[in-house]
């Protein structure tokens, strides 16, 4: 999701329509609009439809679903004498050149926007690719290169006033630092320069003072450069398109890569085939195709047999036949397709391990125990057992490891309710995660279920006996075995054994493990692991 | 009415007719201060008449109880000379504190002579009247008691008691006991007695009920809507490897959601041992995004960020037409902890695959999950997720809340049927499950559904 933020009359006067129409309208486009103050709106706008991050996008794909324009929208576009000569840049190796002239009222705030949002989705934070605009009218000569500079070329960065050396761009400027390192290589960093030295733009940091855009501009040139081709065409596209929707008119810049020359922006078209009956089985839903392909304004053929779409530059997501299946729905509306009632043909079946949980939830209240239910994620340091998976990346000390077991859990939840009403009885049935060497990530989640009463006396028996019948009533002829394990009194914890196995342990918690938890009350805990009591 | 404890002095009354309060404490075994009241009591209610009367009481001092004890110093004094004489220094000696009051009482009772610094008994031994009336204050005479008073031995009190006469005896019906009990039930006596009443209007003791927890009733009920329709429940681990969680999921390996402060990472690497679909996996990526792919990244380890990883996994098994199939997960993703945000939730994910299904089949199936979570009203959002093809947004009704968006769906991507060989066609969603029981629970602050306060979660009430 991509948030924009509009003037609302940019989009209501020229499609005459009310609020709530373009709300509604939005919505049917994988939009939502919610209103900021009088006259701004805020659009969440889907990462997969960059064309709709500019008003101009917006309004062309509203009068499609309006059916006042169909079909692709054709633009104007001229040859110009300007050319781009891309050098050798390994570390950002693709540039991209366009020019966008007659342009009216240049809304520079959008434009900015528009910039950025593309640098923060297809760019993947300039890293991809980086956008630099510029007034063509302030550039020199008719031929642009795009090489690396040293650092200690000179230029005057976008809001400066001074010269700057590309290392002191870098280290000082705020774009510097968060967008400096990206692209440099051997003490050099890419840049747009005129034929005769002076910097235009330093791709992916900064654009320059002098040819800085103002709401007079009526000209413009971009550069795209980046690290994909393919994000650097789409790109480029994206922006004359919209540009030229908003009235500008395309020029053509010969780019130079190499021995090969191309005409930029590619204003890229992909045919996909596609048929009616692929998409009507697809939909479940029968309809005209063509007639809504063209109201996603795109240009659609149909016939007979064969459906040829020819997608326009600013529909990038468009890609397969399947892609155009989504768009004859938008097209018709989701909300008219007329949704079938669905009845179950099948039975339904639960998880062995779920109605095992079921039964033993259901004893333990009938034991008198209430249910808790905490987080998996957990502090390291309450762990009582070594073995655990920790986080690489915590965003928490809190919780920076994952539960191995539930006695733990149980212990920091006692310990937050000591003035609570007494006795405390709970129990929590969940999943703890151990290592595992039957899975194939080495490590595997195991359900267990952790009792723990907490009361100014309490007795190693208050808990083996309903844990005793609970086991019981499942079937389980529990038997117990003297153990030694530090989180319990020595003398006052069992091993709860069925057919040989260890099926769990029950004990008085041992003093040195409440005054870890800053307990005051004597505690009985005890922890079966229902995995081996069916398997 | 009578309590048990009135009925039981009534009963001794019947047979004395008089009798007073200490007498009373004795022989019930009640403490005096009870009988004291339950007279009061019984006057009141007219059984017995009582009288008010202030006793003399003759108590023991420090130094009296000390003298019983070890007897008088002039007592002892006659005793250890046992007829010889001996002289002063020796005694003292011998007596020390008490020297000075056993000389004394012995030459004012006549029963030593002293000469020329020695002591002549007059007796082999000696035992006082005093001595005897310490031992027992009660038969001791006038004359003696005011002695030890003198000496201060004793010391006298006033104190109340109550004289007794009983005036009406209980009738079997004036009788209120507490408890039924077995005795009382196989004797036949329980026709003998009135119970008490209780104040039932009074608030009872606090009882700590047992209680499922609420939110974990809400994931069981979801648990049991997917099951009334048809579908069948899977469980994977937290642990996932990147694969199973993005690749397989069409997730270019640059995707912004795969970037580190988008999911957990944990220690190690997985195994994938299935080569056939590792193959397919990194040619459709290649094929489609045009980079090269690392299986390196795929097999990264990770707390899975979705529930989709579970219907990835049941996919990979390659599983036959058709399937229905649920899970209903924790997922982790790094987030701040508020009211409306943890760094781990659950999700319903669901799939189908079936060789004629349709997007408007697959919207007929979240309406009616919707419906029968009791979510009446919903409407579908086109979307965008990078492994269906169509895909929607689920938006449910809450009343108040308005219209919230709740889940995601869609037909799985041909590429990914491609991946696991499945020919037929598949849907699948994914929704989290914490907002809507919010909404159901009418809680406001998310971290309640996780509340570490028992109190918190002993008032919780049920839902409808």
């Amino acid at each position: 999701m991509v948030t924009i933020v509009l003037n609302k009359y940019k989009l209501l006067n020229p499609l005459k329509i009310s609020e709530s129409e373009l709300e509604e309208l939005l919505f049917n486009l994988k939009s939502e609009m919610k209103p900021l103050d009088e006259n701004s709106v805020e659009i969440e706008i889907n990462a997969d439809r960059l064309d709709l991050l500019h008003s101009a996008g917006i309004i062309r794909a509203i009068k499609g679903l309006l059916n006042i324009e169909v079909g692709e929208s054709k633009y104007k576009v001229v040859k110009t004498d300007y050319k781009l000569i891309v050098n050798d840049v390994k570390s950002r190796p693709y540039a991209l050149g366009a020019i966008v002239y007659g342009l009216e009222n240049l809304d520079l705030q959008e434009l900015i926007q528009f910039q950025e949002k593309l640098h923060s989705t297809i760019g993947r934070k300039r890293k991809k690719v980086a956008i630099g605009i510029h007034n063509l009218d302030k550039i020199d000569s008719k031929e642009i290169l795009y090489k690396y500079v040293s650092l200690n070329h000179k230029f005057v960065p976008l809001n400066y006033s001074e010269e700057m050396s590309v290392k002191d761009v870098i280290i000082k400027t705020e774009q510097g630092k968060l967008y400096g390192e990206i692209s440099i290589l051997d003490e050099r960093s890419p840049a747009i320069i005129q034929n005769d030295g002076q910097i235009l733009s330093l791709p992916p940091i900064i654009n320059s003072e002098k040819t800085k855009l103002t709401e007079k501009t009526k000209n413009l040139f971009i550069d795209v450069t980046g690290t994909s081709f393919d994000a650097v065409a789409q790109t480029l596209d994206l922006i004359v398109t919209n540009l030229a929707e908003a009235g500008g008119t395309i020029g053509i810049v010969e780019t130079k890569i190499g021995e090969n020359v191309i005409s930029s922006p590619l204003l890229i078209h992909n045919l996909v085939q596609t048929n009616k009956d692929y998409i009507s089985n697809i939909l479940g839903f029968n309809t005209e195709i063509c007639p809504q392909i063209m109201r996603m304004r795109m240009n659609c053929e149909d016939d007979g047999k064969v459906i040829k779409v020819l997608t326009p530059p600013y529909r990038i997501d468009v890609k397969k036949e399947i892609d155009l299946v989504e768009d004859v729905a938008m097209g018709i509306g989701y909300n008219n397709l007329g949704i079938p009632k669905y009845s179950a043909t099948s039975y339904g079946e639960y998880d062995e391990l779920s109605l095992l949980e079921r039964k033993i939830r259901d004893l333990s209240i009938g034991a008198n125990f209430t249910e808790v239910f905490n987080f998996v994620l957990i502090k390291d340091s309450k762990l009582l057992e070594n073995d655990y998976v920790k986080i690489v990346n915590p965003i928490s000390v809190e919780y920076n490891a994952i539960r191995n077991s539930l006695l733990p859990v149980l212990l920091d939840f006692l310990s937050r309710n000591q003035h609570a009403r007494f006795p405390v009885r709970v129990f929590e049935i969940g999943d703890v995660v151990i290592r595992s060497n039957d899975t194939d990530v080495g490590y595997t989640n195991d359900k267990r279920i952790g009792y723990a009463i907490m009361d100014s006396r309490v007795s190693f028996e208050e808990l083996q006996s309903p844990l005793h019948y609970i086991l019981k009533t499942l079937g389980i002829e529990p038997i117990y075995e003297e153990v030694t394990d530090n989180i319990f009194m020595e003398g006052r914890v069992a091993q709860i054994k069925h057919m040989n196995k260890v099926i769990g342990i029950l004990g008085e918690v041992n003093p040195l493990v409440l005054n870890k938890f800053k307990i005051e009350y004597p505690v009985v805990l005890g922890e079966v692991y229902l995995r081996r009591l069916k398997y | 009415m009578l309590s048990e404890n009135e009925l039981k002095i009534l009963e001794f009354l019947k047979s004395v007719k008089k009798s007073n309060s200490d007498e009373i404490a004795k022989r019930t075994g009640l403490e005096t201060n009870s009988v004291l009241s339950l007279l009061e009591l019984l006057a009141s209610k007219g059984y017995v008449r009582i009288e008010r009367i202030n006793v003399e009481q003759y108590e023991l001092t420090e130094e009296g109880k000390k003298r019983k004890e070890e007897g008088l110093p002039e007592d002892i004094l006659i005793n250890i000379l046992k007829g010889k004489e001996k002289s002063l220094d020796e005694i003292k000696e011998l007596l020390r504190d008490d020297y000075n009051i056993a000389i004394s009482w012995a030459r004012r009772k006549g029963l030593i002579k002293i000469e020329q610094g020695k002591v002549i008994p007059k007796f082999n031994e000696y035992r006082s009247k005093e001595f005897e009336a310490l031992i027992s204050l009660e038969n001791a005479d006038k004359e003696t008691l005011a002695l030890l008073e003198r000496r201060g031995l004793i010391i006298r009190k006033q104190r109340a008691i109550l004289q007794v006469e009983l005036i009406r005896e209980p009738q079997a019906n004036d009788i209120g006991i507490t408890y039924l009990t077995h005795e009382l039930l196989v004797t036949g006596d329980w026709t003998k007695y009135k119970f008490r009443k209780y104040n039932v209007r009074a608030f009872p003791p606090f009882y700590p009920l047992a209680k499922k927890h609420y939110f974990k009733e809400f994931l069981e009920k979801v648990k049991d809507v997917m099951i009334s329709l048809g579908f069948k429940e899977v469980n994977t681990n937290y642990i996932e490897m990147e694969f199973y969680n993005f690749d397989l999921l069409f997730q270019p390996q640059d995707h912004p959601a795969r970037e580190i402060h988008d999911s957990f990472s944990v220690e190690g690497k997985g195994k994938l041992t299935d080569k056939e679909l590792l193959e397919n996996v990194k040619r459709i990526h290649e094929q489609s995004w045009n980079y090269t792919w690392s299986q390196e990244i795929s097999l990264r380890l990770m707390l899975r960020s979705q529930a989709t990883a579970t219907t990835a996994r049941v996919l990979a098994s390659r599983p036959k037409a058709p399937l229905k199939s649920f899970t209903i997960g924790k997922v982790f993703r790094p987030d701040s902890i508020d009211a409306t945000h943890l760094i781990e939730f659950h999700q319903l994910d669901g799939l189908i695959i079936d060789d004629n299904f349709t997007f408007r089949d697959l919207l007929g199936v979240l309406k009616e999950i919707f419906y029968r979570l009791n979510i009446k009203e919903v409407k579908f959002k086109p979307a965008y997720f990078p492994f269906t093809e169509p895909s929607v947004e689920v938006y449910g009704y809450l009343g108040k809340l308005g219209w919230v968006e709740m889940c995601g769906a869609g037909l799985l991507r041909p590429e990914i049927l491609e991946a696991v060989n499945i020919k037929s066609r598949a849907g699948a969603w994914g929704m989290g499950l914490e907002r809507i029981a919010m909404h159901f629970l009418n809680i406001n602050d998310i971290r309640l559904l996780y509340s570490n306060n028992i109190e918190y979660i002993r008032e919780m009430k049920e839902s409808e």
